[in-house]
């Protein structure tokens, strides 16, 4: 069943603008939060469990704790460069409520004690970047941002930078980077950015919903959230629906929830007559499920990694038994190598091979010693770099070769796809 | 000063130091592209991999600070099978041109291959193509299909020279060095990204296809570029000197060195040097041995007393001048010893890097020896002097750097109005011709020829070794004083000897043969 | 070579060892002469041997379809050599898709040992020990073959092209 904890009035258009937020309670969290000690706000996030919705799940409350506790100026950034293959989420949260991601920042910037947040906003959601600069000035002029907030004494200020379209930049260095005016590229860590990040400053790097999940923590308390999910994987998470499947769209839900209600209740099933192959689970970096593991799959940081794949930004892709699986990882390796930034040799040079591997089989050339060389030098990609790009790219090609290996020695000898009877010639002309 | 262990040996490592510093310091050899102890970490190659007890993945050395107890571990499985997979995903779109790239031989995808790869190649798909022979500005060529993106020259650009001329375009395995738009890769220190490229991307356009690195010795010595001394390693076979390349010292130069300095090799050179010494007679010039020059002369410089001048350049070694001086002032009795500075206006002039406004390498030094045997004569006497003739015998020690002597003419002019030059000379320079009647150059030995030392603008003195010989005739500024003043000396014959004269006359003497010289006698260079 | 020294009084005898040979001598003249076409030896230079298409004589530099020398200059051959009788003057090729090319490319055929290391060395198949072996000339300068006469001698035809095609290297993506 969904729980609305964010999503309650997305429904309603006057939502996005101010009046309308303010009606349905909004921003009196952000009066209320600003009377207590930032270290309380820190203490409150951390008791709520609440983890790093962007795909790593790191726990928001000690992240924020990583910062020194001099008075160094610090940033707060808000990652809404929603790349990820499948994911739409941030896309509907900035659409629907920008208020919310607003407020949500200025109690994030004051519990972390920064004086200047940025939304790195994805390049291609430039109607999102017009909509959140409406909403950031009419917070200016109601007085919830800048000198001075509502007589407080706390300074907050927000801007919105808009990113070039490069997936890279989705990772909290490269974002810094990028904001920083440089070429999108991971860096080195350590340092880590709650130390040295954007302008050499300590950073933090928060996902949309992180930063919007905020508001109602601090509103209902820590314990109120907590009621959701599990213990360790606490609250509620958007995921967003995707493929061969009747209703797509996000859907806000408890964590821990199951993915075959997922994927029959909320998603309405598969389309009459197809049977579900698998089920990629958080993104297209995550490592894919079959069928059989999605049936008993919940939707939670534990059960995922137990699995041996990850909840990531919570895209959920389902692939019917019509879909073939040599053709998806093409699109995926092509997706990887084009989007490699080209620092690391190993993500550098192994994505494009790996894409040139899965294309000779495309196009009939593949030999069966293919097979095996996409999982070594897949393996050999794995932890070898700055940033988890090339394990990203790595994950999908050893699940899908392992978990779907008839179909890859199918398209070897026959030269056509073990689903489709075509082969890619035949399917693209 | 953390204490930790490397492949099962306790050492204790300076504060702060990465692991791969500390096994650089162990003599460890660690495979590694991108560090270069000159730059700052990149972290891109992912080459320099180790096993640090506690973690679960393999670590990069560069970018890993020891910390107290750490156990590091590069002899393991798994760093290997990292390691070797690093060099194949480096080689995979590698154009393995190796043929026509001068860094075959001394190529780091070569050597690392050899050391730690070895595998069977199985890449089997199209190779990416790239760029080839661009034209990165007046000194450096860049092939990117043979780039590995270590991003060196890059850094070096960014932090050494600060002149920012280089970065990478483009994304993924179609990124590629290049210049920023209308920009040239052109400053004073552009060729150490040709050092630092570990492979054969970036190549030097002066040395461009004139030599297999392995035709080539090495032999190290100081630059006489400036008074900076930077340490060079030369490289020289017996068809000449071809580069020069800096060596790290941390007191003179760091890893690097400037332009100016790598042309210097150039005078040296067979074609640019005087062979035999020349006696200007009324009927002209006419050729004799310089030792028999030298001893020709020292009737007219022992006769000489107070009408005999020594001329000094700050190009020789401290030894000589000790030598000549000593002989000069107690032998000679003179004491009109004079010190030839060039462009005193912009000695002080410095870059902040390496170049100096001084360009005699030993300026300080002859003003040591100047001050040990007091001598203090200044130019202005010495032209007073010539001018009411009471100079008759001139000895000029010439520059071997020519570069930075601009008024040659002026000088021969000035020296003329003595009855007398004798002109010790290394490298040709019409000017000379001009020299009066009764004028003697001989052919002095270049710096890579002779031992001695040069003490630098810090007062740093530097010893530095005899690379070889070109012109075996020529004199050293020592050998030339004992001669002028009549002594007895015996010069050790020289094994290694570039002239034809020494070639046993049973040998066909065609063009070809002589141009065939190199390949012949190249085992016994 | 060795020398076989055999003791005992038969060493003294010396004759027996002389009358032997005279008999093999006579053995092969008297058979020649009745058997004339089984003769080994041949009348040269009127008749000539036909030596098998392995044989290595003279060199060659191959060509490209063009009639470019397929040489890249990369020296192989004159480091590999063990007479040390190649000698290459590299230079920069205006066409940068070639890149480097030999200006001058010179084997001394009097001190070459005709060992084929050249051939075997060459990762371009630039160089090939022809079937040509008769080498005549009037002084030591005849015997030092330039390109001239390495790859573009009348007796070539406009030169050997290699088997190695550059467009289908690149097609390849060699």
């Amino acid at each position: 069943m969904e729980i609305k904890l964010l999503s309650e009035h997305y429904s309603n258009p006057k939502f996005c603008e101010l009046a309308g937020y303010e009606a349905f309670g909004g921003y009196k969290v952000l009066k209320t939060a600003l009377t207590m000690q930032p270290q309380q706000i820190i203490d409150e996030v951390k008791a709520s469990g609440l983890r790093g919705r962007g795909g790593a799940g790191f726990p928001t409350g000690v992240k924020w704790g990583f910062l020194p506790k001099n008075g160094e100026p610090r940033y707060l950034l808000c990652n809404a460069d929603e790349g990820e293959p499948g994911t739409c989420k941030d896309r509907v949260m900035m659409e629907k409520a920008p208020h919310q991601l607003i407020e949500g920042m200025i109690i994030s910037g004051f519990a972390v004690g920064s004086k200047k947040g940025y939304i790195y906003v994805r390049g291609e959601y430039f109607h999102v970047i017009a909509i959140l600069e409406q909403a950031i000035l009419e917070a200016y002029k109601a007085g919830f941002l800048g000198k001075n907030i509502l007589g407080t004494g706390v300074d907050f200020d927000l801007d919105v930078y808009s990113g070039a379209g490069a997936y890279i930049c989705g990772e909290e260095t490269a974002l810094i980077s990028s904001l920083e005016g440089k070429k999108g590229q991971p860096k080195l860590k350590p340092p880590f950015p709650a130390v040295q990040g954007y302008l050499r400053k300590p950073t933090i790097v928060n996902n949309v919903e992180t930063l919007a999940a905020v508001v109602p923590i601090l509103r209902d308390g820590a314990a109120a959230y907590k009621k959701y999910g599990t213990e360790k994987s606490a609250g509620t998470k958007f995921f967003s629906l995707s493929g061969n499947i009747v209703k797509p769209g996000n859907y806000e839900v408890p964590l821990a929830y199951p993915l075959k209600d997922m994927i029959y209740k909320l998603g309405g099933g598969l389309r009459p007559g197809r049977k579900l192959k698998a089920v990629i689970p958080g993104g297209s970096s995550a490592p894919v499920l079959t069928a059989a593991e999605a049936e008993v799959a919940t939707l939670d940081y534990e059960c995922m990694a137990g699995m041996g794949t990850m909840l990531g930004s919570g895209a959920i892709i389902v692939i019917d038994d019509s879909q073939c699986m040599v053709d998806m990882l093409a699109v995926l390796t092509h997706f990887y190598s084009h989007e490699s930034c080209g620092q690391c040799t190993p993500c550098r040079e192994g994505t494009g091979w790996l894409n040139k591997i899965v294309h000779s089989i495309l196009e009939g050339r593949g030999r069966l010693q293919d097979i095996d060389l996409l999982v070594k030098v897949a393996d050999n990609m794995k932890g070898r770099t700055i940033c988890a790009l090339s394990d990203a790219a790595a994950l999908p090609v050893l699940s899908f070769v392992t978990k779907f290996r008839d179909e890859f020695e199918f398209y070897v000898r026959e030269g056509r796809s073990k689903v489709k009877g075509a082969s890619h010639a035949q399917m693209h002309h | 000063m953390p204490k930790c262990t490397i492949n099962g040996k306790e050492i204790e490592v300076k504060d702060g130091s990465t692991v791969i510093e500390a096994m650089h310091d162990q003599g460890i050899h660690v495979a590694h592209y991108c560090w270069h102890p000159g730059l700052s970490v990149a972290g891109v190659c992912r080459l320099c991999m180790v096993d640090i007890e506690g973690m679960p993945r393999v670590q990069i050395a560069c970018n890993t600070t020891v910390t107290e107890g750490m156990k590091i571990n590069n002899t393991s499985q798994k760093v290997k099978d990292a390691v070797k997979w690093g060099l194949d995903f480096h080689l995979i779109n590698h154009p393995l041109d190796c043929p026509i790239c001068d860094q075959a031989g001394e190529c780091g995808l070569q050597d690392q291959y050899m050391e730690f790869g070895k595998y069977d190649p199985e890449m089997a798909e199209k190779k990416v193509k790239k760029h080839k022979v661009m034209d990165l500005g007046p000194t450096v060529v860049l092939d990117s299909e043979r780039c590995i993106l270590c991003s060196r020259c890059v850094r070096f650009t960014k932090e050494v020279s600060q002149s920012n001329e280089l970065g990478i375009f483009n994304r993924g395995d179609h990124s590629e060095i290049s210049t920023f738009d209308g920009q040239k890769l052109d400053n004073n220190y552009s060729l150490n990204t040709v050092d630092i490229c570990p492979v054969g991307a970036l190549t030097s356009k002066d040395f461009r296809f004139r030599q297999r690195a392995w035709y080539l010795k090495e032999g190290n010595s100081i630059c006489n570029g400036c008074s900076t001394g930077c340490n060079i390693k030369t490289y020289f076979n017996k068809e000449g000197f071809f580069r020069v390349k800096p060596v790290y010292n941390k007191e003179v130069n760091g890893h690097w060195m400037c332009d100016d300095g790598r042309d210097l090799y150039k005078f040296v050179n067979r074609d640019h040097r005087y062979l035999k010494a020349s006696h200007r007679q009324e009927s002209g010039w006419s050729q004799i041995l310089p030792g028999a020059a030298a001893k020709e002369v020292s009737t007219h410089v022992k006769a000489g007393g107070e009408e005999l001048a020594l001329v000094l350049t700050g190009q020789y070694t401290t030894e000589e001048y000790e030598k000549i001086i000593g002989i000069f002032t107690k032998d000679l009795k003179t004491k009109n010893i004079f010190h030839w500075v060039n462009n005193k206006e912009s000695f002080e002039a410095f870059d902040n890097l390496l170049i100096r406004g001084d360009k005699n390498p030993n300026t300080k030094g002859l003003l040591q020896v100047f001050e040990k045997n007091q001598i203090s004569k200044t130019w202005a006497d010495l032209e007073t002097s010539l001018k009411a003739g009471a100079i008759k015998t001139v000895v000029v020690a010439g520059p071997e750097n020519l570069k930075f002597y601009k008024d040659l003419d002026a000088k021969v002019q000035l020296f003329s109005q003595a009855k007398k030059v004798i002109w010790l000379q290394t490298a040709k320079h019409p000017a000379l011709e001009k020299l009066p009647i009764n004028s003697w150059i001989i052919p002095m030995k270049s710096f890579v020829e002779k031992e001695g030392s040069f003490v630098n603008y810090k007062g740093l003195s530097q010893k530095m070794n005899k690379v070889t010989t070109i012109v075996s005739e020529a004199l050293t500024l020592a050998e030339a004083a004992e001669l002028m003043a009549g002594h007895q000396i015996s010069i050790k014959p020289d094994t290694h000897i570039l002239t034809d004269a020494d070639r046993p006359l049973d040998q066909v003497m065609s063009e070809h043969r002589k141009k065939n010289e190199f390949v012949f006698k190249r085992g016994t260079v | 070579m060795s020398v076989v020294q055999r003791d005992g009084e038969t060493r003294k005898w010396y004759l027996l060892g002389v009358l032997g040979g005279l008999w093999i001598t006579g053995h092969h003249l008297i058979k020649n002469l009745f058997n004339r076409k089984q003769m080994i030896t041949l009348n040269y230079p009127e008749e000539k041997y036909e030596y098998s298409p392995r044989f290595k004589g003279n060199h060659v530099l191959t060509v490209k379809k063009d009639g470019s020398l397929r040489c890249t200059a990369c020296m192989l051959c004159a480091t590999n050599c063990p007479a040390e009788c190649i000698r290459i003057v590299a230079s920069e090729h205006e066409d940068p898709s070639v890149e480097k090319f030999p200006i001058s490319y010179e084997i001394d055929m009097l001190r070459c040992v005709f060992c084929g290391f050249c051939e075997e060395a060459c990762p371009v198949d630039a160089i090939r020990l022809g079937p040509e072996w008769q080498v005549p000339g009037l002084c030591g300068d005849n015997f030092i073959y330039g390109i001239d006469r390495l790859a573009y001698r009348p007796q070539l035809k406009g030169g050997i092209q290699s088997f190695v095609d550059d467009e289908e290297r690149h097609k390849a993506g060699i």
